[in-house]
């Protein structure tokens, strides 16, 4: 049996573990695309690409990155995904559809990588030919995406804010987690891990966060700019 | 109290510890309601019950209030206090006045005196070699606990360590560690259910406790499976 091309995708990614340098890898098995990267941006993580299935598609990141403009940048503002099927004749980003000119790609799809109200980054895919995805490729990316969002967030902040020790430090975080996953509808594994990105961001210990939750001086909801036009 | 009703609450007590003991009975449950008895049936202020984990340390798994401060001072008193002695040396600590131990025990005692706790009693829960935890008591007055009280005390103690440790002998030590374990694990949930009811019905803590467990008494469900569906969104309380 060859197997469902997208369950290889997800479950290589789940054995990426600590090599995160190999994130963008598992997108171009299982999608029509050229070549795949992945990069945190944002409030919350520095501009950095994290992984690039070729040079092609680093400096489609790096191109970004340097005009402040570009799909990636659109898929994370407007938490969707962004899909130019035709960049040649495309109207959007014209300094950096003119700067790719060079590199004939035909066609690029960013998706963003977010977890609640944490930005993190996003997949950015490109293909030599103009074309689109499928709708079922889009939702098995969006899939992917959601994995890769938590893999990195786990990356960024390992270490950096270590979990609580103490029992009673353990039991004020689990409440907080409780708080913060009704907050943003999600899953307690996120939730926790907002908590702790939060700890990591204002450099403080996950007890403190967790007591500013319990006792409602922090709150987040999934979307800050939500209702914005 | 008189001596007519307290005796009726007594027999009702034990009555409810062993019909929680019936087979696939929910630890944390059964130990909820033994400091829920012990409030109502002895001259005390709070009680909690600290179990040890699969480290040895000691947790707070069921207490008369779900306030923070309460399972605080418990959690000091479990890294070094009274309740931590008697674990250890598996005999009763009575501490009639906390401010005349305060030397001995200065976290535990400074935050137990600052809550207006004065008196601590604590008492193993332990089966001939085995001992899986402490029961506490507390009070805000200073004082020994009256002669009636302890025995009550001790008795309800008892009921509810062999009914952990039923039908188990010694080979079977794994296996009520496992038991042990899943009832602290299980409180990882309880406290996240907590926060979600807390957050939901914009109430506090404490009285997220009491929704979920009302809960789950009506439905005769296991509060950690009641805990369970909320934090899965699968129930709104």
């Amino acid at each position: 049996m060859s197997g469902d091309p997208f369950r290889v995708a997800s479950d290589a990614l789940s054995g990426v573990g600590e090599r995160v340098s190999d994130i963008a890898r598992p997108f171009v098995r299982f999608l029509p695309v050229s070549g795949a990267s992945v990069s945190t941006f944002g409030a919350f993580l520095s501009a950095e690409t994290i992984s690039a299935t070729d040079d092609r598609a680093g400096r489609i990141d790096e191109l970004q990155f340097d005009l402040g403009e570009g799909p990636c940048w659109d898929a994370l503002n407007t938490r969707r995904p962004v899909l130019e099927t035709d960049v040649a004749n495309s109207a959007e980003w014209p300094a950096f559809t003119r700067a790719i000119q060079g590199e004939n790609v035909g066609a690029i799809f960013a998706f963003p990588l977010s977890i609640g109200p944490l930005e993190i980054g996003a997949v950015d895919l490109y293909s030599d030919r103009p074309g689109s995805l499928t709708p079922e490729q889009q939702e098995q990316t969006v899939a992917l995406s959601a994995i890769v969002s938590r893999i990195l967030l786990r990356h960024a902040v390992a270490g950096a804010a270590p979990s609580p020790t103490s029992t009673f430090s353990r039991r004020l975080v689990h409440q907080a987690t409780g708080m913060v996953l009704a907050q943003l509808d999600t899953t307690a594994e996120d939730a926790y891990l907002v908590i702790q990105a939060r700890a990591f961001s204002d450099n403080r210990s996950m007890r403190d966060v967790a007591e500013d939750i319990i006792e409602r001086r922090i709150r987040f909801s999934a979307l800050p700019d939500e209702g914005a036009p | 109290m008189n001596e007519a009703t307290r005796t009726e609450l007594l027999f009702e007590a034990f009555a409810t510890l062993a019909d929680t003991l019936v087979a696939g009975y929910d630890v944390v449950e059964l130990l909820q309601s033994l400091v829920d008895y012990c409030q109502e049936l002895l001259e005390i202020d709070s009680a909690g019950i600290l179990l040890a984990n699969d480290r040895g340390e000691l947790e707070v798994v069921a207490s008369t209030s779900e306030a923070n401060t309460l399972v605080e001072i418990m959690q000091l008193d479990a890294d070094a206090g009274p309740c931590m002695l008697s674990f250890r040396t598996r005999a009763v600590v009575s501490v009639p006045d906390v401010d005349v131990d305060a030397e001995r025990w200065p976290d535990f005692s400074a935050t137990a005196l600052a809550q207006g706790i004065h008196s601590v009693y604590a008492i193993p829960l332990r089966l001939r070699e085995t001992t899986i935890g402490t029961l506490n008591l507390m009070r805000d007055s200073p004082g020994e606990l009256n002669y009636q009280d302890v025995r009550a005390a001790q008795a309800l103690a008892d009921v509810a360590t062999i009914g952990i440790l039923q039908e188990r002998t010694t080979r079977d030590a794994i296996a009520i560690r496992d038991q042990l374990q899943n009832a602290l694990s299980s409180r990882v949930v309880i406290e996240q259910a907590k926060g979600v009811v807390a957050e939901t019905g914009g109430i506090s803590m404490d009285a997220a406790f009491a929704r979920i467990r009302a809960h789950a008494r009506s439905r005769q469900t296991p509060l950690s499976v009641v805990a369970r569906q909320l934090v899965r969104g699968e129930l709104r309380l």
